[in-house]
């Protein structure tokens, strides 16, 4: 074999790997709006009934509203460097508006941002916009929806055991596992809710796992958070223990066992930065979707018989965070 | 703290430890047929990845669960011989050859998966069998005979391996060639031919092993297998070369993690050592590794391609 | 019967070409049924490409291969093997890892379809072993063999094919005479059988005493073929160089100083666990050469690797220029005084990968001459290297060539200057001249004998190397060639189970003596 029939194949299995990869991003080029751009990179796929859709939603639906002309997409960047490298590609090409959607994704943005400062960029979830005047930062109280669900699932339990799958225990995910043990504990204080961090935002089979490990001590409903808790739901559904989602609705995943989801509405504080971005504010201010200002929705799914009282009690704890403000 | 051990916890850890450890171990035993013939593939994870894929979607497509493990095992031998072309046939340089497959998995079983099925959708799982009057037994029943039938057929894979490396005229070519292909050579054994199907044998087995972790976690998702033909590569030099070392570090490794995530589940380790925990796998597997490396002698052959007459 | 008129093998103008030498050129060759045709010839003259491109290894140029009249095509050792040929190799094709009948059963088809048949061709190994002499455990693994015993594995294979053409490259280079005497009655066997034969060697006693015919090559060429009645060791030797050669070397009386290396008591257990060096007492002065003469597999690979720090002693002294470096590490015992040459060059003397420099360099990389700030002085180095290929006569394209791609010889040569360059006080050489044809043998030769009188030796001895003058070399050589034993030891320990059996001079001790020392029997108290 000669080098250049060597030289000739290495090349197109690069080709095709690429074009696996490549093809991950696509743009809708079609025209609306007054001609504003928006680019989102995201750690997992668009598809994810998690984190990443939710904003896919959100933006498409800006889209289909007229307030935004054209949407670029690249998801699966879970190696962050990748997405750095993405987010970079957008802001040179001139996208008005670049969303980094990760948390992980917050260090390389000290470094982008101010090359290319007339570029906005938004990244989440985060409080913090590294005093950049081209960075919005944007983050869900997801607390709040785990509080709400929590009081539901100590309902629920008969057991009285409550367990939560979480990935690793920092930012949105501590968020929500901690409001939802809160709930559970305002709404039995004797409950048990053990908690099992996996130490992985990818790792399905350890989710899985994990998921057999707390039915194993008892849970008869369970709550998790991040992409890879698929497989702690198809775990609950095998066992029958009912489930309670977060970022997107996870209905479709296990009808028989998911009673509701907290799902991320980012269409008004996207709609409110947009307008920001267009009035020539490219940055600074943190936003914080809540129940109060519709940016969080407690989903239910309709084919579980959820008891009146119960439904009760998770309507009361949203309108108390409404009212809150 | 006391009734932490109890013999539940003991027997969901085993039993845990078994699930974790077959897709690890099935890959592993593909990876140990083309090491031992001297090929070694890096690509491993993105065949199980593949497999993942064609076994899910088979499952999806048909619901039945053995024409998803077929699925897996087909697209598992179709990469495995394509690796082989690349390794033996252009003799490519391996550890980079395996990383293009690698990526070549990662980047296609994720294409493939958003363009034919998009939001995910689970699938049937495979059915547990509890062994007649062995499942009965208090605590030895749940731990090893309520599993899914391809517990049973990953494990019966190991003694079914190390017959044929040890006592099949095949696996002896498959040492031969690994060890000193020119010797073999001379002896008209076919070194091409041997690790073509030695490194075929692997690929299928990674096939079979990235399907059989799809199909018993009953979903897909991007990068599903998180690593796993990786580790199955380093089980490989783990277990010595052997199919029965292979399996002892699968399990370590199964048993490691599902007593971490037993202990929790338990909410016995202090959160501040949950990170902490959550790196005693590699932690003990680096330990474990120090401790036999010395003892463990790779194929001389190992990611030397061969040429007549050199 | 066969037909013994008409030739088994015809070889006609076979010419091969590798990048920059004519390998074969335009040479004829042939082998009649119970005839030994040898091949003779220098390092790189041509002989293993005429005969691995009989066994399917090469494809030639140009030229013909003919089996029995008829023209065949080898394209590979299959071919050959269907055709009948068989080639016991100078570097054992045996898988280490295998064992003996495993290695035997390599490529053939078992009785057992899938399965190995491995009882069934055990039982035929020990019949053949029985037959020709050829003692061996079928269920061995080979690694644990000592050379000897991996040689006999060699020619069981070939006999288990039943090869009708046996190609034997080199056979007794690892032998003791009795072994020689033995492997010739099974050759005699063989040809008796109507076998052909094909015997590489540059024994040329060996070579009167076994061929039929013999056919000298030099440069690819073939420079006489003759038949083997009034062939005379001189003659061969003359046609195979092209000028008068020195068979034996000249070298001056001894002049033994103090003691500079003494085992005392020495036990080391061998790799299967037995013990291999059974309380050996040795000691070997400044400027004098101590043979070990053995067959292989009794002691010398243990002594001499517990020497050098590379295998850890049961119990015993070493003692090096006076220091004791028992159970210390190799660095420590180089620092002591001791340079080794080890047993299998291309495993442990030379690192095949690296360059001729970097073999070179291998000891004294990190002496300050060498290296500043953790950076090859790559021009001293260059130079310091050059010197010693110059001196040697490395017969190397360039100092960037991988060690690995070099000659047997040529290699041991890199190895002899590493070691050599060093000034040691006590220079281990363990098989030195094995496989080394006899220009390089010859020259190897001459090297040991000038650095025992290194004083004289102006040529060899670097300028930097000035204030190692006065001190001599003391030189423990192991080897089982008794040639190299004879011509080279001022005194000759005979090595027999891991104790020496014996030492005698060799100025008046026969060879008949010593090899039956070698086989554990006491003619005379030495």
């Amino acid at each position: 074999m000669n080098r250049i029939t060597k030289l000739a194949i290495l090349i197109a299995v690069f080709a095709l790997v690429a074009a696996a990869c490549g093809s991950d991003s696509d743009s809708g080029s079609d025209s609306g709006g007054d001609g504003f751009r928006v680019a989102i990179v995201a750690p997992s796929a668009s598809n994810d009934l998690a984190f990443t859709q939710s904003m896919v939603d959100a933006v498409n639906s800006l889209k289909d509203s007229g307030v935004v002309s054209e949407v670029a997409i690249t998801d699966g960047t879970f190696v962050p460097e990748d997405g750095a490298t993405a987010i970079r590609d957008y802001a040179s090409d001139g996208y008005d508006l670049v969303i980094a959607h990760g948390s992980q994704y917050g260090a390389f943005l000290p470094e982008i941002a101010p090359d290319f400062p007339d570029v906005s960029f938004a990244w989440g979830t985060a409080a913090d916009t590294y005093g950049l005047p081209n960075v919005f930062s944007y983050e869900a109280a997801s607390d709040q929806g785990g509080r709400v669900m929590g009081i539901m699932a100590a309902a629920l339990s008969q057991s009285d055991v409550v367990g939560i799958v979480g990935p690793i225990e920092v930012g949105d995910a501590k968020l929500y596992v901690d409001g939802f043990k809160a709930g559970v504990l305002v709404g039995k204080p004797g409950a048990d809710v053990p908690v099992n961090y996996i130490d992985s935002f990818s790792d399905v089979a350890l989710a899985s796992e994990a998921a057999t490990s707390l039915i194993g001590a008892g849970a008869d409903v369970l709550s998790g958070t991040a992409q890879m808790v698929v497989g702690a739901i198809t775990v609950a559904k095998a066992d029958g223990v009912l489930w309670f989602g977060t970022q997107a609705n996870q209905t479709s995943l296990a009808p028989e066992i998911v009673v509701a989801s907290q799902v991320y509405h980012w269409e008004g504080i996207l709609e409110e930065i947009v307008s920001n971005v267009k009035g020539g504010t490219l940055g600074g201010e943190l936003y914080s979707i809540t129940f109060a200002n519709g940016g969080l929705v407690i989903e239910y799914n309709d084919d579980y018989p959820l008891p009146d009282d119960v439904r009760e009690l998770g309507d009361n704890a949203v309108k108390a965070f409404e009212d809150a403000g | 703290m006391g009734e932490v051990f109890t013999a539940a916890v003991l027997v969901a850890v085993v039993a845990s430890a078994i699930r974790l450890a077959v897709p690890l171990l099935l890959a592993s035993l593909g990876e140990t047929f083309g090491q031992r013939s001297g090929v070694l593939n890096l690509g491993v994870d993105g065949i199980m990845l593949l497999g993942a894929f064609a076994g899910y979607y088979a499952v999806l497509k048909t619901g039945n669960v053995w024409l998803g493990l077929l699925a897996g095992a087909i697209v598992g031998l179709f990469l495995g011989l394509a690796s082989s072309f690349i390794a033996v046939t252009l003799k490519a340089e391996q550890g980079i050859s395996g990383i293009g497959v690698y990526l070549f998995g990662l980047g296609m079983s994720d294409l493939l998966f958003q363009k034919l099925v998009g939001t995910p959708i689970p699938i049937n799982t495979f059915p547990k069998v509890d062994i007649p009057i062995l499942s009965d037994i208090p605590y030895l029943g749940p731990m090893f005979f309520q599993h899914s039938t391809v517990v049973y057929l990953a494990f019966a894979a190991i003694p079914v391996s190390t017959f044929i490396i040890n006592r099949t005229t095949f696996g002896m070519n498959i040492r031969a060639v690994g060890e000193y292909p020119e010797a073999a050579d001379t002896l008209g054994v076919s070194v091409a031919g041997t690790r073509w199907a030695a490194e075929t044998i692997g690929g299928t087995l990674a096939g079979i092993a990235g399907g059989v972790l799809a199909i018993s976690l009953g979903i897909f998702q991007q990068n599903l297998t998180n690593g796993a033909g990786f580790i199955a590569i380093a089980l490989v030099y783990f277990g010595a070369f052997t199919p029965l070392g292979i399996m002892w570090g699968a399990l370590l490794f199964g048993a490691i993690n599902a007593l971490v995530l037993e202990l929790k589940t338990l909410e016995i380790i202090p959160r501040d050592l949950s990170n902490l925990a959550a790196m005693a796998p590699a932690i003990i597997t680096i330990l474990a590794l120090a401790v036999v490396a010395r003892r463990i002698r790779a194929p001389a052959a190992l990611t030397k391609p061969f040429t007549r007459g050199h | 019967m066969t037909d013994r008129s008409s030739p088994i093998l015809e070889m006609k103008g076979i010419t091969k070409r590798f990048p920059g030498v004519l390998a074969n050129d335009n040479v004829d060759f042939d082998v009649y049924p119970g005839e030994v045709h040898t091949l003779l010839g220098e390092n790189g003259a041509g002989k293993s490409t005429l005969v691995k491109i009989l066994y399917g290894l090469y494809p030639a140029d140009e030229g013909e291969v003919l089996i029995d009249g008829e023209v065949v095509s080898l394209d590979s050792p299959t071919d050959a093997i269907e055709h009948g040929v068989g080639m016991i190799h100078q570097h054992f094709m045996l898988v280490p890892t295998l064992t003996v009948a495993e290695n035997v059963s390599l490529g053939l088809k078992s009785s057992r379809g899938a399965l190995t048949d491995l009882k069934a061709v055990s039982e035929r190994i020990l019949e053949l072993s029985n037959e020709y002499g050829l003692d061996l455990d079928p269920s061995a693994v080979v690694w644990q063999l000592s050379v000897g015993e991996r040689q006999r594995v060699e020619i069981i294979k070939a006999l288990y094919r039943d090869a009708r053409l046996l190609i034997l490259d080199e056979p007794t280079a690892v032998l003791t005479p009795q072994e020689v005497d033995q492997l010739f009655v099974t050759l005699r066997k063989l040809t008796d059988d109507g076998r052909g034969l094909i015997f590489i060697s540059h024994k040329l006693h060996e070579v009167l005493a076994l061929s039929t015919r013999i056919t000298v090559l030099r440069r690819g060429a073939v420079t006489g073929q003759i038949p083997v009645e009034g062939a005379t060791r001189e003659s061969l030797a003359n046609m195979m160089v092209g000028r008068a050669v020195k068979l034996t070397p000249d070298k001056l009386p001894a002049e033994p100083g103090e003691i500079a290396l003494k085992v005392q008591d020495l036990i080391v257990m061998g790799d299967r666990g037995v013990i291999a060096v059974d309380g050996l007492n040795l000691s070997v002065r400044r400027g004098e050469i101590l043979g070990i003469a053995g067959v292989s597999g009794n002691g010398q690979r243990e002594l001499a690797e517990t020497i050098a720090g590379l295998r850890q002693s049961e119990s015993g002294t070493i003692e090096v220029a006076g220091i004791d470096v028992t159970g210390a590490r190799p660095r420590k015992i180089r620092d002591a005084g001791l340079a080794y040459v080890p047993e299998e060059r291309m495993r442990e003397g030379a690192i095949g990968d690296f360059t001729v420099w970097e073999n070179l360099l291998l000891i004294d990389y990190s002496s300050p001459e060498y290296l500043r700030s953790g950076f090859f002085k790559f021009g001293a180095i260059k130079e310091h290297s050059q010197d010693l290929v110059d001196t040697f006569d490395i017969r190397t394209p360039s100092l960037e060539t991988s060690c690995g791609s070099l000659s047997g010889g040529n290699i041991q040569k890199v190895i002899m200057a590493r070691e050599l360059s060093s000034s040691p006080t006590v220079l281990v050489a363990s098989q030195p001249t094995r496989g080394v044809d006899i220009g390089a043998a010859e020259y190897i030769h001459r090297r040991l004998i000038d650095t025992r009188n290194e004083l004289t030796d102006a040529e060899f001895i670097h300028a930097k190397l000035i204030e190692h003058r006065n001190a001599c070399t003391a030189i423990l050589m192991i080897s089982e060639d008794l040639d190299e034993i004879f011509g080279l030891s001022d005194r000759v320990a005979v090595i027999y189970e891991g104790k020496i059996m014996g030492i005698v001079d060799p100025e008046t001790a026969t060879r008949e003596e010593v090899g039956l020392m070698m086989a554990g029997i006491t003619t005379t108290n030495a």
